[in-house]
């Protein structure tokens, strides 16, 4: 790659970011350029997938080569675009509803084995190791499965939660809340290190190599805010003087 | 002369110690056979209840099966020759004690080796299944090693998992209680206990109305397989139902072209049921992008300029969440959110006014509409909830009275009964 498109790349990189930023101090042109363009890039790109992933290898090759069984699933995924024809819109039913019951019967073996037997097994699994257990990874397994009831109760609807049956639905919240408060920290930490890589490259680009993308586009966008601000308030005077 | 006796006798010497020494060798070489006999009862079937590609090796366990001793178990899809060494473990590991099915679709055995071949690894999946393959057992000790007889077979898919038969008859029990609540709520109604989050709709439904600001229904980026997202659907209806009472204005921005024209449907039904079919506009649900980040963008520009009065998050979400529930709470608008995405709710309750968590969602459907249909899923719901708790309690206190009395095959067997395959 040449020089002139690294630093072409620079500058796009950099000014995105930047202008995505922007909306932290308010809505503003240039966070709506880099939205649209988001937005616009992002539908070109799926749109590509699509075709080059999913709609050659899977539809047109194997029709060129006498495939014919992908008519099947091809043309209940066309009836789907009849939507857009509100005289034929109800051939789309066909299509959605081999997509329900598809969905339904892969989803509901594996969630039964998932969230009810497995769960089961795992909560009661750690226990029947217990003749080489020490006392404390006893009492943790029994914590969980403590835990597990009182959360499963706090979701149970059949019964009005009241008089003792409030009190283990409450331990069910503190067991909720112990694990949000956790998994908050640990998404906020994986977030920064995300925010750290942004910095990483507007400090790159803050390089001379680079003619100092970041340090431009970012005065640059403080003297539009400041000349737009200054604006804004002769108008804001003009209409209070009238 | 004497010379010549002794050069003679000393040669006749050296004649007899070597034939003495290959006489005492050829004896060892004799005896190492019946020491370390070849595996003679070598069997082969086709791995039961799975997909096929996978062979089973059995073979009784013999007196000579020390740690010294190591199995190499060759593969080949030839008649004669082309072997491929598939496993290889020491002569006291691998019996039937190790082979993971339950006790209903398996015979234990400690006095069986038995090996799973996956032939799969060695001749891909095409070749795998149905072609005629040979085995053959080499038992190896100190760097002398005795083959088995070949044996030959073909592995098949199997119709049925009978290893899985406890998912089955759970799901039996399960679509059983369905019927029985369906028929109940239609004939008496089914109790379910208030959900604090889904009074605050009307709420958020009255101040968009009195502000005469939009209410931003935000479906999340779940496909329409989604649990959440279908429950996200129910919830839309009875939100739109309200919003065409009161003549408010809602928006619904999507990720999922198929999630949005249900939506569609869901929304201009919503209005019919009203009676105010006449306020259903085309443009209430619109498509935004199927890209996750440049979603979160475009809905938070929205939001930002369009200031609504009320938010609902309702559905899957991902790391879009906080994006678009931190631009939400900026507005001042009263944000209500409701998914069983459990990483994500962290970010709702720090942003949202209400959080509806995980099976929440699912229930707030069927407490809205008062559907039977969908108070009864809730109770099916209500009992998996009963289910695990009760099996739980009585699980373990089985296991840690098994665990203590040294009763391992009943032990084992409660495992069984709650393992998924």
């Amino acid at each position: 790659m040449s020089e002139t498109w690294m630093i072409a790349g620079a500058w796009i990189a950099a000014g995105l970011t930047v202008f995505l930023f922007s909306f932290l101090y308010k809505d503003n042109p240039f966070f709506k350029i880099a939205e649209h363009l988001y937005l616009g890039a992002g539908m070109g790109w799926w749109f590509q997938v699509y075709v080059y992933n999913i709609l050659g290898p899977k539809v047109w090759t194997p029709l060129v080569n006498h495939d014919w069984m992908v008519l099947i699933p091809a043309i209940l995924g066309l009836s789907l675009v009849t939507q857009f024809v509100p005289k034929i819109s109800w051939v789309s039913r066909y299509g959605f509803t081999f997509l329900m019951g598809y969905g339904s019967g892969l989803a509901i073996p594996a969630g039964l084995s998932t969230d009810f037997i497995s769960q089961i097994g795992g909560t009661i699994r750690p226990l029947s190791m217990m003749a080489s257990m020490t006392p404390w990874a006893i009492f943790n397994s029994l914590l969980v499965a403590f835990g597990v009831i009182c959360v499963l109760f706090y979701f149970f609807f059949s019964v009005e939660h009241k008089g003792h049956f409030k009190k283990v639905s409450n331990i069910g919240v503190y067991f909720l809340m112990i694990y949000f408060g956790a998994a908050f920290g640990n998404t906020v930490m994986a977030r920064f290190s995300l925010l750290y890589g942004r910095f990483d490259d507007l400090y790159t680009f803050s390089a001379s190599k680079y003619l100092y993308a970041t340090q431009i586009i970012l005065a640059g966008m403080i003297i539009y805010f400041a000349i737009h601000g200054l604006m804004n308030r002769g108008k804001k005077q003009a209409e209070a003087v009238n | 002369m004497i010379k010549n006796k002794f050069g003679f006798a000393l040669i006749l010497l050296v004649f007899a110690a070597t034939n003495a020494f290959s006489a005492l060798s050829g004896q060892n070489k004799k005896q190492i056979p019946a020491e370390l006999p070849p595996v003679t009862d070598l069997a082969v079937i086709d791995m039961p209840y799975d997909v096929g590609g996978t062979a089973l090796l059995k073979w009784n366990v013999r007196p000579t099966d020390t740690t010294d001793v190591i199995y190499k178990i060759y593969v080949s899809s030839m008649e004669t020759g082309g072997w491929i060494k598939a496993d290889e473990f020491p002569a006291d590991a691998r019996t039937g004690k190790d082979i993971d099915l339950p006790f209903w679709a398996w015979e234990v055995s400690a006095h069986e080796h038995a090996v799973k071949v996956e032939l799969n690894n060695f001749y891909g999946e095409a070749q795998a299944t149905g072609a005629l393959f040979h085995f053959k057992v080499t038992a190896v000790k100190n760097n002398i090693s005795c083959d088995s007889q070949v044996v030959s077979a073909k592995t098949v898919s199997n119709w049925f998992r009978l290893d899985r038969v406890n998912n089955l008859v759970l799901l039996i029990v399960i679509i059983i209680i369905f019927f029985w609540a369906v028929s109940h709520a239609k004939r008496k109604g089914l109790f379910i206990r208030r959900i604090a989050g889904l009074d605050a709709i009307d709420e958020a439904i009255g101040r968009a109305t009195e502000m005469g600001k939009p209410i931003y229904y935000v479906p999340g980026i779940g496909g329409m397989s989604s649990i959440s997202t279908i429950a996200s659907a129910f919830i839309l209806g009875e939100v739109s139902k309200k919003v065409a009472q009161y003549d408010s204005q809602i928006k619904v921005p999507h990720y999922d072209p198929i999630v949005m024209t249900v939506c569609k449907e869901v929304v201009k039904q919503a209005f019919l049921e009203a009676g105010r079919p006449d306020s259903y506009r085309e443009d209430i649900n619109q498509f935004i992008s199927q890209d996750q980040f440049s979603y979160a963008a475009s809905v938070d520009g929205m939001i930002s300029r369009e200031k609504p009065a009320a938010v609902f998050f309702m559905g899957y979400f991902m790391a879009e969440s906080l994006l678009m529930a931190e631009v939400g709470a900026t507005t001042g608008a009263i944000q209500i959110a409701g998914t069983d995405s459990e990483g994500q709710l962290p970010f709702f309750f720090t942003a949202c006014d209400y959080t509806l968590i995980g099976e929440e969602l699912y229930a707030a459907g069927a407490y809205l509409s008062k559907e039977p249909m969908l108070l009864s899923a809730l109770k099916v719901q209500d009992f998996g909830k009963l289910l695990v708790m009760v099996s739980v309690f009585f699980g373990i206190i089985l296991v840690v009275i098994g665990a203590k009395l040294h009763w391992d095959p009943f032990v084992q067997g409660i495992l069984n009964l709650f393992k998924a395959y």
